[in-house]
């Protein structure tokens, strides 16, 4: 990697994943985490003399999570009143998302994971929208196919839960 | 860097089917809702996965320290081959909490607790956080749930938001008595559930110490009762509404104000026995008051205003419509020299005494007000109008209707200096001409004008109204935004002023006319909306007032058909029932102000959301 001495926008931040893979990322895409950016600042600006280890995320899903930052790495600071509405709706994705989304399930869930031990809240809202999406709609049995889950309820059980939530039906 | 904390992850075992008491798994909320760990050690206990990240959707964060099991080895590696069968497993409890949060539907949620008894413990804290109760059939079911003995889940300590408004007077004691239960209910909105009386009432806060918000608008049963009840239990309480809940007295609101020191807002409209005494325990003892609306509390004397605004550093709205003992003593007496720069939303709405030099006072000592209300403050002159210019540009939003001593100077000098305004109203104030209409048609921002029975006013003041402006000294011109144009009895309006208004103003959405002869046209009241139920015969005949579509369609209308020259002039005398009129026109736009002012009050943005709100006002 590039060690330079002084910290442009464009100097290179090094990380280890959890498979030891050594990859260099772009300091403002490598910031979209708020922890890195937040173990930089601790830094006082200057470039880490070793690598950062990132111990948790491998490097296919790392890179994943790159390419994600990198598309994204001029969104506006989202911070706002991101709560209120992120709450509501879940249909909502933009298509590149959609398209960066279209991965296997268990991608799907590492990408989530990865995102909430990064910290970068708008990877993982994307990644939560479309699980919800998966879901939306379905009934329980179907949603037990498509995530591949045992039913551990009794059949007495799964009566009982359906009658005391039995409000939730109606809209 | 070197440490990887890790969150108890969610166990797959398919073990461990026991019941989910929530209420014995709580644990600190701060954990889940901030660490970006994840990890898969299994030391965990997933009720209490599950119980701290619902918790972290509300704003409760009792604190236990999670409990934790042992680990085991074959634990781990059946979890192993979960995770590979099922890769969604791999995700802890929060994030499966933060998937079912983006479900829109309850049903989609109920859908989910159906799945397994891991996704159950995940989605019913979403489910019950706030039940739908808009419909008598799905409170019954919810009542019938929390009534069930042997439940599954422990459901009413799960529920934290409760609003039973919309079934108003259908709610009775027996209805809201088995919700007692939900004692960890922190938003309580009961407006207009009339029948209620301090019976369920007392047993619903009974206990309850996590109650942030209280809403009993209207129960005009409830007594001081409820009140200690609070008082004794609510320690977290930052909201509190008892509009027009006329039985409570200041005994109980002493102790509310003692006991309940996070409050921060407090509406207490209509609470006619109420006088200093309460509201200056308030004042001493909630230093956190944001807002304070005391409508229609007669009693009140200057004491308790001049208390409001010296003990409450953060207040910022404070409502005194209709405190008719308020004299400017209640300003005068605020030490010298002391600023006020949190207050933004004063209304003195029919304080009636207030004169020029208390509102020369609050405006010297709260610089930064934002909006400000002084209807049928009849003494004041353009005196008071002189200070109120010095607000400048932060003032947006001013009501002087039915201040008749005001003349065209104060107006010239407020246009001049306080150019941000966005809203005004100046109703009945008779000695403004034409002159101070075209002051404020320069106005850049200027949204709604209210100039109902401004008589003096002609065709003159609609076409400066309608020009459109410069921005700046040397900007582009850009066509006017007004939206809302208030001109109701002013009588010598012609249609030609009007035609030009709305070929000038593109977001005109609303236009009252009511009792403008050159209006009153078949033709052209085709367009008008339907009069309100409640007017009698005569207001039905003058009234004429064009909103929404039918501000377009009038716009068509005129613009196709030509100007038809109106020379049909009196028939009805403007005189003619006028008092009536007065009363309803008047009190109507009491009513919109301050719906209005309300919201803008909510919504720190602009007069956008007024406009729906004004609505309901008919003129």
């Amino acid at each position: 990697m590039a060690a330079t001495t002084t910290t442009s926008d464009a100097s290179l931040i090094a990380i280890t994943t959890s498979d030891g893979i050594l990859m260099h990322v772009e300091r403002p895409v490598a910031e979209r985490s708020i922890l890195i950016k937040n173990l930089l600042e601790d830094l006082g600006g200057e470039a880490p003399a070793e690598a950062i280890p990132i111990p948790n995320v491998n490097e296919a899903v790392m890179k994943k999570v790159v390419e994600w930052c990198g598309h994204h790495r001029n969104d506006p600071a989202a911070s706002q009143d991101d709560d209120s509405d992120s709450r509501k709706k879940s249909t909502d994705i933009d298509e590149w998302d959609q398209k960066f989304m279209q991965v296997d399930q268990e991608m799907l869930f590492e990408i989530i994971l990865a995102a909430n031990y990064l910290d970068i809240k708008a990877l993982l809202d994307v990644g939560c929208k479309t699980v919800a999406n998966m879901i939306k709609g379905k009934s329980p049995d179907e949603i037990r196919k498509t995530f591949n889950i045992q039913n551990d309820f009794t059949p007495e059980e799964e009566e009982q839960i359906r009658r005391e939530n039995e409000w939730a039906e109606d809209r | 860097m070197n440490e990887y904390p890790r969150i108890p992850a969610v166990s797959r075992i398919a073990g461990r089917p026991r019941r989910r008491d929530a209420s014995t798994t709580r644990s600190d909320s701060s954990s889940a809702s901030t660490s970006p760990e994840r990890g898969f050690d299994l030391d965990d206990d997933k009720d209490s996965v599950m119980m701290q990240s619902n918790d972290s959707l509300s704003s409760l964060a009792p604190s236990v320290a999670p409990d934790s099991d042992d680990n085991n080895d074959s634990r781990r590696r059946a979890i192993a081959e979960q995770n590979r069968v099922s890769p969604v497993s791999r995700l802890p409890a929060e994030l499966m909490i933060a998937i079912f949060a983006k479900l829109a539907s309850p049903a989609d949620v109920k859908n989910c607790m159906l799945v397994s008894k891991d996704w159950a413990g995940n989605s019913v804290g979403l489910l019950w956080h706030r039940p739908s109760t808009n419909k008598w059939s799905n409170v019954k079911s919810v009542i019938h749930t929390i009534r069930t003995a042997n439940s599954f889940f422990d459901y009413s300590s799960l529920i934290k938001r409760l609003n039973l408004s919309a079934l108003g007077n259908e709610v009775s004691d027996g209805t809201l008595q088995p919700l007692s239960s939900c004692k960890r209910v922190e938003r309580l909105t009961l407006t207009n559930c009339s029948k209620l009386t301090d019976l369920s009432l007392v047993s619903m806060l009974d206990d309850n110490r996590s109650i942030l918000a209280l809403d009993v608008t209207n129960l005009d049963s409830i007594t001081d009762r409820t009140m200690f009840a609070l008082a004794q239990h609510a320690v977290r309480l930052q909201g509190l509404n008892i509009t027009n809940c006329r039985k409570i007295t200041d005994e109980s609101l002493e102790a509310v104000a003692k006991n309940c020191r996070h409050l921060k807002r407090l509406k207490l409209n209509g609470c006619s026995q109420l006088s200093d005494r309460s509201i200056i325990a308030f004042a001493r003892n909630c230093r956190y008051i944001l807002e304070i609306d005391l409508h229609d509390c007669k009693n009140l004397d200057d004491e308790s205003i001049t208390t409001l605004i010296t003990e409450g550093p953060n207040l910022r709205e404070l409502r005194l419509a209709h405190c008719w003992k308020i004299t400017d003593q209640a300003f005068l007496r605020l030490p010298h020299e002391a600023t006020y720069d949190c207050l933004r939303i004063l209304d003195l709405t029919d304080c009636g005494e207030l004169n020029d030099s208390g509102v020369q006072k609050i405006v010297y000592a709260a610089p930064r007000l934002r909006n400000l209300v002084l209807a049928k403050c009849r003494n004041i002159t353009d005196r008071a109008v002189l200070a109120i210019t010095r607000l400048g540009k932060n003032l947006h939003y001013i009501h002087l209707g039915h201040c008749s001593r005001i003349t065209d100077m104060g107006v010239a000098q407020l246009v001049k200096l306080c150019n941000r305004i966005r809203y005004i109203d100046l109703a009945c104030c008779t000695a403004l001409t034409d002159n101070s209409v075209m002051q404020l048609a320069a106005l850049p921002k200027l949204k709604r004008i209210g100039l109902v029975k401004c008589a003096a006013i002609t065709d003159r003041s609609i076409l400066a109204l309608a020009k459109p402006k410069q921005l700046g000294s040397s900007g582009p011109i850009a066509p006017s935004v007004l939206e809302r144009v208030h001109l109701s009895y002013c009588t010598n309006l012609s249609l030609a002023g009007i035609h030009a208004l709305l070929n000038n103003c593109p977001r005109l959405t609303h236009l009252s006319l009511t009792g403008v002869q050159a209006f009153l046209r078949d033709d052209l009241l085709t367009f008008c909306r339907e009069a309100p139920p409640e007017f009698n015969e005569h207001q039905r005949d003058v009234f004429c007032v064009f909103s929404g579509v039918g501000v377009q369609r009038l716009r068509n209308f005129m613009n196709t058909n030509g100007q038809a020259e109106d020379t049909d002039t009196d028939d009805f005398g403007m005189n003619d029932g006028t008092m009536y009129h007065e009363e309803d026109e008047a009190s109507d736009n009491m009513m919109v102000v301050t719906a209005q002012a309300n919201i803008m009050a909510i919504d720190e943005m602009d007069d956008e959301f007024g406009n729906d709100s004004e609505m309901i006002g008919h003129d």
